[in-house]
C-alpha cells in the first residue's frame, strides 16, 4: 500500500512565499515522528529464535544507510524496502551470565544474570512495557506469550530456565509459561468475541465465583508463614487481575474479527512432555505441522493486537534446547544437533535461520496489513527479534543478531546500525524509551552504559 | 552422630499444589470426570524432575485463567444429566421450595471432600449464598447455581493447595504434626495420586494417623491396593527415557522392523514389567535390574525374536537367553530411549546410567573451546562405536569426564540403536568390555553390567533419592540428611525392597512432624 506522506517542509516549499493557513493534516501524523516529537510506541512484540545465527551468512554488506541483505536476512527485503526494519549489530549480551544457553534466554529480555541455576534476577522488558501500557489503558490481557514446539529435550514439556524468556514485573520475577495450544488460544481469545445472549448474566456469575475465591485466598494468606503466604498472595494477585479484566473492556475496534480456525489436529502442543533429554524422541507429525501452526499463531497474535485485547506479546520458536526436527526443510535431525550436538553444521543452521527470517516476514507483513486508523499496526509497534546466543558451536554472545521492526516511538527503519561492543542492555533501555519511559538504564546496571544513539 | 534417634528431625515442608496428574485423578474420583481436564493447564516447573517441586512453584496469570476455564468445564459436566444425579438424589426431585435444602445437602456432602477437611462455621452458608446469587441471574437454573459452587471450590486454595497447619503431638505437645486430615492427604497423594478415599477419611477422624504405626498401617494398606500402581507408573515415566517411545521414528532402511508401534510396546513392556516385579515379584531394585523375564505381546515378541507369543495382550515370558538380556536396563525401551540418532551412542547411554541411576552429576562442559570439540563422530571414523568414540578418551581434558561414562556405554554396545541384540557392527565383532567406574574389576557385556550395577550400593541410594524427591515434592538438600539417612537404612535393611522403600518414606520425622515446632 503506497502512501503519500506530507510534511511541513513539503507544504512550505510548495507554498512558496504565499501566505497560507497551515491546517494540521491527518497525513502529517506519521511523518511528524521523525522530527523529535514522536508519539510513543504503543505495542511491543518480542520474537525469540533458538541457537543464534550463522554470522558469515547473516551480516549485511553495503553501508549502514543502504545495507545489502545477506542470505539469511534476504527474506526480509520487503520490510527493509518499506524502511520498517533496522538491523542492529555490535551488541554483546554481557548480562548473560550463567549456564551457556539458559543465561542467554534469561538475559535477552531481562538484561540480568541467571540467579544460580534458576531464572532471571529482574523483570523482562516486555513485562515492564506491559505494566506501563496497562496503567494507560486496561486491556483484557496484560500480555500474551505464545510458543511453538516448546519445552523440547531436557525441559520435558515443563517450565524451566531452558525455555523461558518472560519474567513478571513484580518482586519475584516469576517465569511466565507460554500458551501452546492453538485450539485453546483461539477459544480463549476469540471464542466470545461476538456477545452471546445472556452475556451479562455470565459475567455476573463469573464475578461472584471469583469473589468467593478471592475471599478464600485472602483469608488463608493471613494464616500462613512467610514463604507459603507469598505463594498464596501471588495467586490472589492473579485472581484480582482476572476480576479487573471482566466486563471492564471497551468494545473491539472495527478491524477486529475472529480469525478463521485452522485444523491443527496433527499438532500436539504438549509433545514436549514426551521428550527425552537428548532429543531421541522425534514427533514427526507435530514437527511437520510447525510452519502451519506457527503462521496460525502469528495470525492470532496479530489479531489479538488489532482487537486491542493486548498491547504486548512474545512469540517463541521452540526453546534453547530446540530438539525438534524440520521435515519441511528436509532436515531429519533436531536443531541442537546441527548447532553442536552432532558437530556444527553451518549449511543446515543457515537453512533454519533463513526459514525463521521467512516466518518473521510473515509476521511483519501481517502486522503491516492491519489499518489502525491512518497507519498500520506495525507502524505503532516495536518488534524485537533475537536469540540466546550468536554463534551456535561456541555459544558466543558477542555481536548478537538483533533486529527491530516497526515505527513506534519514532524508530527510523531501513537501516543497519553497527555499534562497537556495547552491552545489549543498552538496546533494552532504548526500546523502553521508545514507549515514553525515560529511564537511562535497564536490567543489571553493571551491564548498561545508557541508551543507544541513532535509533530515532 | 548426625541424627540421634531420641530427637525429632523434621525437615521443612513448603506448600504444595496439585500437579496436572493429581488434579486429573482427583476430579475423576470426585465427579467421575474422566476428560483429563487439567491437561489444559500450563506446564509445571521442571524443578526436581517430577513437576511437583514446591520450591519452584509460581502462579502465572495464565494458570489462574486456565484454572477458571478448567473448573467451568468440570462444573458444567458435573451438573448435566446424568452426572448431576450422582451428586445427590435430591437433584432429581428438586422444586423451588426445596432448592436451598438440596443445595445445602450437596454442599455439605461435597465441600469436605473437595477441601479434604471438615467445613468450618459459615463455609457452607457462603457456598449456599454463591449458589443463590448465581440462581438469581438471568437464564439460570438450580444446576447453574451448583455449577458455580463447584467452580468456586475447584479454584479455592483449599482444593488446589495442600494446606497444613498441624496439631500438637499428643506424646509431646511442644511438637506439631500434620492433623489427621492433613496426613490423610499426604498419604493419599503419595500412594494414590488423588484425594483421600473413605477409609483414609475415617482413619483421619479416629486419630489413627497421629501415630507412626497408624500411618504405617494405612501406607501398607494403600500399597497393597492396585490404585498405587498409577503413581509408580507416573514416577517411572518421569525417571526413565521411555515416555516418548510412542512418537519415535527411526530410519526405515536401517531398522525396517522398528516403528512407533514397537516403541509404544517397549514402553508398555517396561511399565508392566516394573509393576509386576515391584508389586508381585521379589520387588527389590537389584531384582528389577537383573530379572530373568520380561513382558511382551505378539508384535514385540516377534521384534525381539521370542517365539510362541500370540495376541496383543502383554504377558510375562522368561528371557530366552539371559546371556543376552537381563533386567530393566537391557530392555528395548531403555536402550532405544537413550540414543539420539540412527547410530548407537555409548556416551549417551553411559551418561544416562551415571546421571539417573547413580545420581552422579556430570554436565556438559561450559568452556567454549572444549565444547567446540563435543560432537558425534562421523560414521566413517570407525566401524564400531568403540572406534568412533575412542578419540576423546585419548585427550586428558575430555577423558576427565568421559572415563566415568564411556566404560558403561561400551558394555551396552551389544544393543543397536533400537534395542536389538547384536554381536557385530559393520562386520566387526563388538568388544563390549567395560566397567562400572568407581568400583573394582572389569566386566564384559550388558548382562555383567546389569549384575554389577545391581550390586552397587550407590545405585540403590540413588533410586531412594529419586523417590525422596518425588514423595516430598522438592529437591532434598541441606537439612534433609536425617530423612535421607533413615530411608536409606530401612531400604538397605530390606535388601533394597521397593515397597519397603515406599513405606519408609512415610516413617521419617520429615513426613510425621513439622519443622520449627520443637
Amino acid at each position: 500500500m503506497a502512501k503519500i506522506r506530507l510534511n511541513r517542509r513539503t507544504l512550505l516549499r510548495g507554498a512558496g512565499s504565499i501566505a497560507i493557513a497551515l491546517p494540521w493534516l491527518e497525513a502529517m501524523g506519521t511523518e511528524k515522528r521523525a522530527y523529535g516529537a514522536a508519539a510513543a510506541a504503543t505495542r511491543f512484540l518480542a520474537v525469540y529464535t533458538p541457537g543464534g545465527t550463522v554470522r558469515a551468512k547473516y551480516t549485511p554488506t553495503g553501508t549502514e544507510a543502504a545495507p545489502v541483505l545477506s542470505p539469511i536476512l534476504k527474506p526480509l527485503q520487503p520490510i527493509m524496502d518499506l524502511k520498517k526494519l533496522v538491523i542492529i549489530d555490535g551488541l554483546d549480551m554481557k548480562s548473560a551470565i550463567g549456564e551457556q544457553h539458559q543465561a542467554g534466554i534469561i538475559a535477552w529480555l531481562s538484561g540480568t544474570p541467571q540467579k544460580g541455576t534458576a531464572y532471571s534476577s529482574g523483570p523482562s522488558l516486555d513485562q515492564v512495557i506491559a505494566t506501563r501500557l496497562a496503567a494507560q489503558k486496561q486491556r483484557s490481557k496484560k500480555s500474551l506469550e505464545f510458543a511453538v514446539r516448546w519445552a523440547t529435550g531436557k525441559s520435558k514439556g515443563l517450565l524451566s530456565p531452558m525455555n523461558v524468556g518472560n519474567y513478571e514485573d513484580n518482586a519475584t520475577f516469576n517465569p511466565i509459561p507460554p500458551r501452546l495450544d492453538p485450539v485453546q488460544i483461539w477459544t480463549d481469545l476469540f471464542g466470545s468475541l461476538t456477545p452471546t445472549p445472556g452475556g451479562d448474566a455470565l459475567i455476573a456469575r463469573k464475578k461472584s465465583i471469583l469473589d468467593y475465591v478471592d475471599k478464600r485466598y485472602a483469608a488463608l494468606s493471613s494464616r500462613l508463614g512467610a514463604t507459603d503466604k507469598q505463594k498464596i498472595d501471588q495467586h490472589l494477585t492473579k485472581i484480582r487481575e482476572i476480576e479487573q479484566a471482566i466486563g471492564g473492556t471497551t468494545p473491539p475496534p472495527m478491524v477486529c474479527k475472529a480469525p478463521t480456525k485452522v485444523d491443527t489436529a496433527d499438532y500436539n502442543p504438549r509433545t514436549g512432555l514426551n521428550s527425552s533429554d537428548n532429543g531421541s524422541v522425534k514427533d514427526l507429525a507435530t514437527d511437520n505441522a510447525i510452519p502451519k501452526v506457527g503462521m496460525y499463531l502469528m495470525d492470532l497474535l496479530v489479531m489479538a493486537m488489532a482487537c486491542d485485547m493486548t498491547a504486548v506479546g512474545s512469540f517463541q520458536w521452540s526453546d534453547t534446547e530446540a530438539k525438534h526436527t524440520f521435515p519441511w526443510l528436509s532436515l531429519p535431525e533436531h536443531h541442537h544437533f546441527y548447532q553442536h550436538d552432532g558437530g556444527f553444521k553451518p549449511a543446515e543452521c543457515e537453512k533454519i535461520c533463513t526459514w525463521y527470517s521467512q516466518m518473521h516476514l510473515y509476521l511483519l507483513q501481517a502486522m503491516d496489513k492491519v489499518d489502525m486508523g491512518g497507519h498500520t499496526l506495525l507502524d505503532e509497534s516495536v518488534v524485537l527479534f533475537g536469540s540466546e546466543l550468536q554463534d551456535p558451536p561456541t555459544h558466543t554472545k558477542t555481536n548478537m543478531p538483533f533486529m527491530l521492526a516497526g515505527g513506534g516511538g519514532g524508530l527510523v527503519g531501513g537501516r543497519w546500525l553497527k555499534y562497537n561492543a556495547l552491552p545489549h542492555n543498552n538496546l533494552l533501555v532504548s526500546i523502553l524509551n521508545l514507549f515514553g519511559d525515560t529511564r537511562q538504564t535497564f536490567g543489571d546496571p553493571k551491564y548498561c552504559t545508557g541508551p543507544l544513539t541513532g535509533l530515532v | 552422630m548426625l541424627c540421634p534417634d531420641q530427637m525429632i528431625h523434621a525437615s521443612r515442608s513448603p506448600l504444595r499444589r496439585l500437579t496436572r496428574f493429581e488434579y486429573n485423578n482427583t476430579v475423576r474420583d470426585l465427579f467421575g470426570d474422566t476428560t483429563l481436564p487439567a491437561n489444559a493447564l500450563p506446564a509445571e516447573e521442571l524443578g526436581n524432575g517430577f513437576g511437583n517441586d514446591a520450591d519452584t512453584l509460581s502462579v502465572s496469570g495464565l494458570l489462574a485463567e486456565q484454572y477458571f476455564s478448567v473448573a467451568e468445564g468440570i462444573g458444567t459436566r458435573a451438573t448435566t444429566a446424568p452426572a448431576f444425579a450422582q451428586l445427590d438424589p435430591c437433584t432429581s426431585t428438586v422444586t423451588t421450595a426445596t432448592e436451598d435444602a438440596c443445595a445445602t445437602t450437596i454442599i455439605q456432602k461435597l465441600a469436605p471432600v473437595v477441601y479434604r477437611r471438615p467445613l468450618v462455621a459459615g463455609e457452607s452458608d457462603a457456598l449456599l449464598a454463591l449458589a443463590k446469587a448465581t440462581r438469581a441471574t438471568a437464564g439460570a437454573t438450580f444446576a447453574t447455581g451448583i455449577s458455580s459452587v463447584i467452580q468456586a471450590m475447584l479454584q479455592s486454595p483449599d482444593f488446589l493447595y495442600r494446606i497444613e497447619f498441624g496439631v500438637p503431638d499428643q506424646a509431646n505437645p511442644a511438637l506439631k504434626r500434620p492433623s489427621g486430615d492433613e496426613m490423610a492427604t499426604r498419604l493419599s497423594y503419595l500412594f494414590f495420586g488423588t484425594a483421600p478415599d473413605a477409609t483414609l477419611r475415617a482413619a483421619a477422624k479416629t486419630g489413627e494417623l497421629l501415630t507412626k504405626q497408624g500411618v504405617l498401617a494405612q501406607a501398607t494398606r494403600m500399597l497393597a491396593d492396585a490404585r498405587s500402581h498409577a503413581v509408580v507408573r507416573f514416577f517411572f515415566d518421569n525417571l526413565l527415557p521411555i515416555n516418548g517411545l510412542t512418537d519415535l521414528t527411526r530410519d526405515k532402511v536401517l531398522f525396517p522392523t522398528f516403528s512407533p508401534t514397537i516403541g509404544a510396546a517397549m514402553h508398555e513392556e517396561t511399565q508392566q514389567f516394573l509393576e509386576y516385579e515391584i508389586f508381585s515379584g521379589t520387588g527389590t531394585w537389584p531384582s528389577v535390574l537383573t530379572a530373568p523375564y520380561t513382558f511382551v505381546n505378539d508384535a514385540l515378541a516377534t521384534y525381539y525374536g521370542i517365539p510362541g507369543v500370540t495376541g496383543a495382550m502383554f504377558r510375562k515370558v522368561a528371557l530366552p537367553d539371559t546371556t543376552q538380556r537381563l533386567g530393566l536396563l537391557t530392555q528395548g525401551g531403555v536402550m532405544t530411549g537413550t540414543v539420539t540418532t540412527n547410530q548407537s551412542n555409548p556416551v549417551l547411554r553411559g551418561s544416562f546410567i551415571v546421571n539417573k541411576l547413580m545420581c552422579r552429576q556430570i554436565s556438559l562442559p561450559t568452556d567454549p573451546a572444549i565444547l567446540d570439540q563435543v560432537k558425534i563422530p562421523d560414521d566413517t571414523t570407525g566401524k564400531t562405536a568403540r572406534e568412533r568414540f575412542s578419540k576423546h578418551s585419548q585427550q586428558p581434558i575430555c577423558n576427565s569426564c568421559h572415563q566415568f561414562m564411556d566404560p558403561m556405554g561400551f558394555a551396552l554396545e551389544n544393543y543397536n540403536p533400537v534395542g536389538q541384540f547384536r554381536t557385530q557392527e559393520n562386520g566387526v565383532t563388538i568388544d563390549a568390555s567395560g566397567s562400572v567406574p568407581g568400583t573394582p574389576g572389569a566386566l564384559n557385556g550388558p548382562v555383567e553390567l546389569a549384575r554389577k550395577l545391581a550390586e552397587t550400593a550407590e545405585v540403590q541410594f540413588c533410586f531412594a533419592s529419586h523417590w525422596l524427591n518425588f514423595a516430598y515434592g522438592r529437591k532434598l538438600g541441606q537439612g534433609d540428611e536425617c530423612a535421607r539417612a533413615s530411608v536409606e537404612v530401612e531400604f538397605q535393611k530390606s535388601g533394597y525392597n521397593v515397597r519397603q522403600l515406599l513405606l519408609a518414606l512415610t516413617q521419617t520425622d520429615a513426613f510425621l512432624y513439622f519443622p520449627g515446632s520443637m
